[in-house]
């Protein structure tokens, strides 16, 4: 028999009908059914058992509770702590997008590593931690055996009073080397005008939560001032019930309809810069109308009333400088404020119970200015609202433990007496620890580098300083930059080693005193995860930097591990007694007395365990009952005029610490003008960079997530924009989505144009926190940074950058 | 409105109400929201038509001059309207359907065919079709925070907020393990409930007269988007501005009747109709 | 249609056909019909070898577990594992969690809490021998196949079905607690799924009595509706 056509036809339809009554087909289908719905490169989470971890976040100074869902050993998601008195439930945009940050690999140095491509190319070549430390140690050893340790510079961006900042504030000690400086924040204004009015070395604390009128001059409430977990939840509480009962009314100074802005119950549009001015105005109708509290004024404030100092002159009062210069009218000029509004203002601060008004710019990223702050806070002195709850409180500074006495070798000691490279603490800035944007200004201005390794530590300077790209010339010219960063930033992308510290929820790290909160808290986060790549918690990586430097460099730091220094330090207080572990919601600490008095605690080993379980010490807010020691100025009294600006410009000039106001006013809140440009018809516009709730701005880069949140108007592609009052971008012909070129002496960036009716006419608005260079392809080339156009001038008396006023124009592109 | 299945047991109609006046704008409860489900981000975000934003803030603002000017944000979850949800009507895949005992508007992934019809109906815009494939390159590792609870979607399907729904498979599974049935209020919770810091939204059944919501959805400053249209939606908005009502529909010139509340009519403090400024 | 191809063997069928002329048709070529039929049956057993022998067997591909694990002898009550029930036994280790959620296989964990070291109860069989040396020692998890993994659009509460529902172990598993050898892991290559989930009758008809093995949406739902809990078939009961 052969296989005929006709044979192999009925074969073929007795397999096609045999087919049908076997599960092939049937079963087929639905197998390539299932499997378009598995593709393999679509992700199947593992499954397992679910932990919650509560830690504290440490992304910014605010130090909220979170707690870090769990699938074995992965952290799936995290969440507000609800058991943490800074922000009872709620984080923030950026605190809840932080597993991105911690498993973006492409964001992090997944291990020490040396520059192997060009400077900024981000090309690096992975070395053991042995060897990484061993060319920094040599390199710092080097520099002390010739005898130039003040060649060592150290840039240094953790929270002030942190552990981590005190270890390196003592690595520079033990170097000898004067050079280590800090971005300046609001904290450092903050501290300062403490020191200067009240003699108090302390942060700031205002009692919000206990206030009926919070008048914020500047304070980006809702952008992320202070602790934001703390404000939004305190907003929150503001809003509860009936919107015509609420007893709390929120006053917000700023130049632009910001959310803050828009959500307060009042919105008073005054200039930029001009805030402090708009302070001193309701501090002249309040004096004119007699409504201050003179008991406050007689017994705790010195240099309201004109007074007479020993050698028998007779000084200006606080009283005689305001209702002489800033009278309704006269503030108008200033501020654009209309008159009556200020008057009616000053009005409801009189009438209000417990007002309190809040000083601040943005969020605390960037510095405010001295004057302003000391205007704002005499407005505070004069409703008697210092030491008052629903004011500002006077808490003691949190009793830790300092670091034990060191001493240092003759190479570091006369190091030491080098003068500073910023120039901080000299004539002209006789208040400032340090000064960023002088010491890039120094390098810059020498021919050859006088610092020759500089150490960045959880910082992001050639990002986030409004300095005109200053920052990262300076950085070009150092010859070895040593970054901890473990994110790929711009300034670790410069830099020629990289030793990386741990991601926030990897490592144990503390808070030292939210900013802006009420009563002093302590902050330890833990780690969340063990490290998922090679990296070291910077302390540690300090630590054992010291000892790869030398051995006399290494005896001061006779601890084995971070967390020795941590125990160390908060052993301090266990010995001052008192403070909580635990919180209670029905009990917040700002309701007086309502947290109790009972520790909670037995031993110090008791306390620590529950601080590393519960990552929080306090002490709820109070007011201090003795005032005999509250305000340690020289008068011993709250000071309108400040003896110690006095002081130092006695020894110095009013001019060299670039005062324009002369004698008695000089040492009072008052409104410096800034200095004229002369250039100002070549940039008529004024650009003011602001700060966004939902998009970091710092050394933390942006998660991913964020980029969800940002409208179509603030970026589009690669494109960001700059917010235009349509009146101004008429003028200029533009429309909405125009691309323009925002340009300024110290350089141009490409926008789009947003017109936006709340933007203040004259002003150009542009987001900080856009176009970064470092990272990966979710953030790099993304818009465009407004610091690289800022042009700043110099604060009076603090020499902060005044990163409010840079003259620009618009070039349509 | 129905409180029973067809097996005459009690029904749930979970709802959300959304405090505007609280809301600040802050994108919290969009990044919860992305975090908790698993949705991706792309490297470009700013084309918002084809971005996944299951929650999503829309900004308006009240068109004044500077400086009367002010700004407002509406979160937008999915509505889950409770009276034929268009999205269901539409769907030939039968891949989305209103969940009776729950009141939740399901969307499975698997049955979806990708037609985005139902994208088409849906008027709050709150559906979202799958361009690419969710991105979580491999060298990356950015497929290490994924939640096993939410199932990631593929490329081709629509999706959409599902009021957490794992959330409370997750709070019933507590419940069973306990012994009990019923849930309590609080154990179910979205995420975005949870994430908001300034407790703008509150969650709970708005067939439970003991729950927060069935209280607030009375409140004269309540409404809700399109609410012409009769869908029913069941996420409600709280407002005591007036201009911000106003937006929640399509008004014909004079046709928007101003809530006028006694008590704040009253105050001299009043915060409406609009913020009050110099 | 007629059969050119052969020619010359026409007469001799057409004879054939003659003598059959009662029962067949003249038009009717028997003889190519018969051959038709015989390639068509060919053909059709051809195709039944293929679809339900060949085709499950390249279907599926067949692992076996890293080592065995012997259920009947310890759900045994002498073993010494807590359980009045042999639910109870099961559960040992097999454990719900404290959220509710269902363990599932154990970890090594559970494992070590009675086998913690070589003079713990145990066999010495070469099996038995590495399990202590390589995963107690080791601090390894052992890599088991799980036969009854659901796809990842799949949510089921163990707790709902086992505590509430109170149904036994074996409704859905079968008697697992009866094998002293593990069975062999058959993975699904297209759609990767165990082929507990599809059912191992390649057929998928089980008429009334249906193998405990079976675990797809139909099956679940045929229960619920069986049980009074047509609520429980609505999408996002059991979809996630």
């Amino acid at each position: 028999m052969k296989l005929t056509r006709r044979n192999f036809i009925a074969s073929v339809v007795g397999g096609a009908v045999g087919i049908q009554i076997t599960p092939l087909p049937w079963k087929f289908t639905d197998d390539v059914a299932i499997w378009t719905q598995n593709w393999p490169w679509v992700p199947v989470p593992p499954s397992g058992e679910f932990s919650e971890v509560s830690s504290v976040c440490t992304l910014c100074p605010g130090g909220c509770g979170i707690s870090v869902r769990k699938v074995e050993e992965r952290a799936v998601k995290i969440e507000g702590r609800t058991d943490y008195p800074v922000n009872p439930g709620g984080i923030c945009p950026l605190g809840m997008g932080g597993l991105q940050l911690l498993y973006d690999e492409s964001l992090r140095f997944t291990g020490p590593m040396k520059r192997v491509g060009m400077r900024g190319s981000g090309e690096f070549q992975r070395i053991t931690w042995r060897e990484a430390l061993d060319i920094a140690g040599a390199r710092i050893a080097a520099l002390r055996k010739e005898g130039r340790p003040e060649a060592v510079a150290a840039v240094d961006g953790n929270g002030e009073g942190t552990t981590a900042s005190l270890l390196i504030q003592r690595l520079m000690q033990a170097v000898g080397s004067p050079n280590y400086v800090r971005p300046a924040s609001l904290s450092d204004t903050y501290r300062m005008g403490n020191i200067l009015m009240q003699g108090r070395d302390a942060p700031i604390a205002y009692d919000l939560e206990n206030s009926d009128l919070i008048v914020s001059f500047g304070c980006g409430l809702l952008e992320g001032w202070g602790a934001p977990g703390r404000v939004l939840n305190a907003w929150g509480m503001w809003h509860e019930g009936n919107p015509a009962k609420r007893k709390v009314k929120i006053v917000q100074v700023e130049s632009r309809a910001s959310n803050t802005a828009s959500k307060a119950d009042y919105w008073v549009a005054a200039k930029p810069g001009t805030e402090g001015a708009l302070a001193l105005g309701l501090a002249h109708v309040i004096i004119r109308s007699g409504r201050y509290d003179a008991g406050f004024l007689a017994e705790h404030a010195f240099g309201f009333d004109d007074w007479q100092s020993r050698d028998g002159v007779v000084h200006t009062g606080f009283k005689t400088l305001v209702l002489k210069n800033y009278a309704p009218e006269q503030v108008s000029r200033i501020t654009g404020v209309r008159p009556d509004a200020i008057v009616k203002l000053a009005g409801m601060f009189m009438d209000a119970k417990s007002p309190i008004a809040i000083y601040g710019k943005g969020k605390n990223e960037l510095n405010g200015s001295l004057y302003e702050f000391m205007a704002v806070q005499s407005l505070n002195a004069l409703a008697g609202r210092i030491n008052r709850v629903g004011g500002v409180l006077l808490p003691d500074p949190l009793p830790l433990n300092p670091l034990p006495h060191f001493e240092c070798d003759e190479i570091a000691a006369k190091g030491l007496e080098k003068p500073r490279l910023d120039r901080a603490g000299t004539k002209a800035y006789p208040f400032s620890h340090s000064l960023i944007h002088k010491f890039a200004e120094a390098i810059n201005g020498s021919r050859k580098s006088p610092i020759d390794t500089l150490l960045v530590f959880s910082a992001n300077p050639a990002f986030t300083l409004p300095d005109g790209g200053a920052f990262e010339t300076a950085l070009k010219k150092i010859p070895f930059v040593i970054s901890f960063s473990p994110y790929r930033d711009e300034t670790a992308n410069m830099a020629d080693l990289i030793l990386p510290d741990c991601v926030y929820l990897e490592k144990v790290d503390d808070i030292i005193w939210p900013v802006g909160l009420q009563y002093p808290l302590y902050g330890l986060s833990k780690p969340v995860v063990d490290p998922i790549y090679d990296t070291r918690n910077c302390g540690d990586t300090i630590i054992n930097l010291s000892k790869a430097i030398g051995k006399s460099v290494g005896a001061a730091f006779p601890w084995k591990h971070f967390t020795d220094v941590l125990k160390e330090r908060a052993k301090g207080l266990y010995d001052a007694g008192g403070g909580l572990v635990r919180f209670n919601p029905a009990a917040p600490p700002w309701v007086a007395k309502g947290a109790g008095s009972k520790t909670g605690f037995k031993s110090f080993d008791d306390m620590w365990k529950k601080l590393e379980a519960g990552g929080m010490w306090y002490r709820p807010a109070e007011q201090q009952r003795d005032w005999s020691w509250l305000f340690k100025t020289p008068s011993g009294k709250f000071e309108f005029y400040s003896q110690r600006i006095e002081q130092a410009i006695r020894s110095g000039s009013t001019k060299e610490m670039r005062i324009t106001v002369q004698g008695d006013e000089a040492c009072m809140a008052h409104y410096e003008a800034p200095a004229q440009d002369p250039d100002r018809t070549a940039y008529p516009l004024t650009l003011f960079p602001y700060e966004m709730i939902n998009l970091a701005s710092g050394w933390i880069p942006s998660p991913p997530f964020l980029y969800k949140t940002i409208f179509d108007t603030q970026l589009l592609k690669d494109t960001s924009f700059a917010a235009i009052h349509p009146g101004t971008a008429g003028q200029y012909g533009l429309k909405q989505g125009d691309l323009v070129s925002v340009e300024s002496p110290a350089g141009a960036v490409k926008v789009r144009v947003d017109l936006f009716e709340g933007a203040m006419p004259g002003r150009v608005y542009m987001p900080l926190g856009f176009g970064h260079t470092g990272y990966d392809e979710f953030l790099k080339g993304k818009g465009a940074n407004p610091n690289a156009i800022v042009r700043a001038g110099e604060d009076p008396v603090s020499g902060y950058p005044v990163w409010w006023t840079t003259p620009v124009k618009l070039v349509k592109a | 409105m129905k409180k029973e299945n067809d097996n005459g047991k009690p029904r749930h109609r979970y709802g959300m109400v959304i405090d505007l006046d609280k809301c600040t704008g802050c994108g919290t409860c969009m990044i919860a929201c992305a975090a908790e489900n698993n949705v991706s981000v792309r490297p470009d975000q700013s084309d918002k038509e084809r971005a996944i934003t299951w929650m999503r803030l829309y900004k308006i603002t009240n068109g004044k001059e500077f400086p009367d000017t002010e700004v407002s944000y509406f979160p937008r979850p999915c509505m889950h309207c409770d009276h034929h949800p268009p999205c269901v009507s539409v769907c030939v895949a039968t891949a989305t359907k209103l969940d009776f005992n729950t009141g939740i508007v399901s969307q499975i992934y698997t049955r979806c065919i990708g037609c985005r019809y139902c994208q088409a109906a849906c008027p709050y815009g709150a559906r979202y079709f799958n361009w690419w494939d969710a991105y979580f390159p491999k060298d990356k590792g950015l497929d290490r925070y994924l939640s096993p609870e939410v199932s990631p979607r593929m490329r081709g399907v629509v999706e959409k907020c599902t009021f957490c729904h794992h959330r409370l498979m997750r709070a019933k599974e507590q419940a069973y393990a306990e012994g009990r049935r019923e849930i309590e209020e609080h154990e179910y919770q979205t995420a975005c409930t949870e994430a908001c810091p300034v407790q703008a939204i509150t969650f709970g059944d708005l067939n439970n007269p003991d729950h927060k919501v069935s209280k607030l959805v009375k409140h004269p400053f309540t409404f809700r988007l399109l609410e012409r249209l009769g869908t029913e939606p069941k996420v409600y908005y709280y407002s005591s501005r007036d201009w911000v009502r106003k937006l929640g529909d399509n008004f014909l010139p004079g046709e928007y009747k101003p809530v006028l509340h006694k008590t704040w009519m009253q105050e001299e403090w009043s915060t409406k109709p609009g913020r009050d400024t110099y | 249609m007629k059969n050119r191809a052969n020619p010359s063997e026409r007469p001799s069928q057409s004879e054939g056909a003659s003598s059959r002329a009662g029962f067949f048709p003249k038009w009717l070529n028997i003889n190519v019909a018969v051959q038709d039929v015989g390639f068509f049956l060919v053909g059709l057993i051809a195709a039944l070898i293929v679809g339900w022998v060949v085709f499950p067997a390249v279907l599926y591909s067949k692992q076996t577990q890293p080592m065995n694990f012997n259920h009947r002898l310890h759900v045994s009550p002498d073993i010494g594992i807590d359980g009045e029930t042999r639910e109870e036994r099961c559960a040992y280790c097999h454990e719900f969690r404290d959220d509710g959620t269902f363990a599932g296989i154990p970890k090594l964990d559970k494992c070590t809490e009675c086998h913690d070291d070589p003079e713990s109860p145990l066999g010495d069989t070469p099996q038995e021998k590495e399990f202590l040396e390589r995963y107690v020692s080791g601090g390894k998890e052992i890599p088991w196949l799980i036969y009854s993994r659901q796809p990842d659009c799949v949510y089921f509460s163990h707790i709902a079905h086992v505590n509430m529902g109170e149904l036994s172990c074996d409704t859905c598993h079968g008697d697992f607690a009866d094998n002293e050898k593990l069975p062999v892991y058959q993975e699904n290559r297209l759609t990767g799924y165990s082929i507990n989930i599809w059912g191992k009758r390649i057929s998928g008809i089980y008429g009334d009595k249906k193998p405990a093995d079976r675990m797809k949406m139909d099956d679940c739902a045929e229960c619920h509706t069986k049980m009074g809990q047509e609520q429980n078939n609505s999408c996002f009961v059991c979809h996630k």
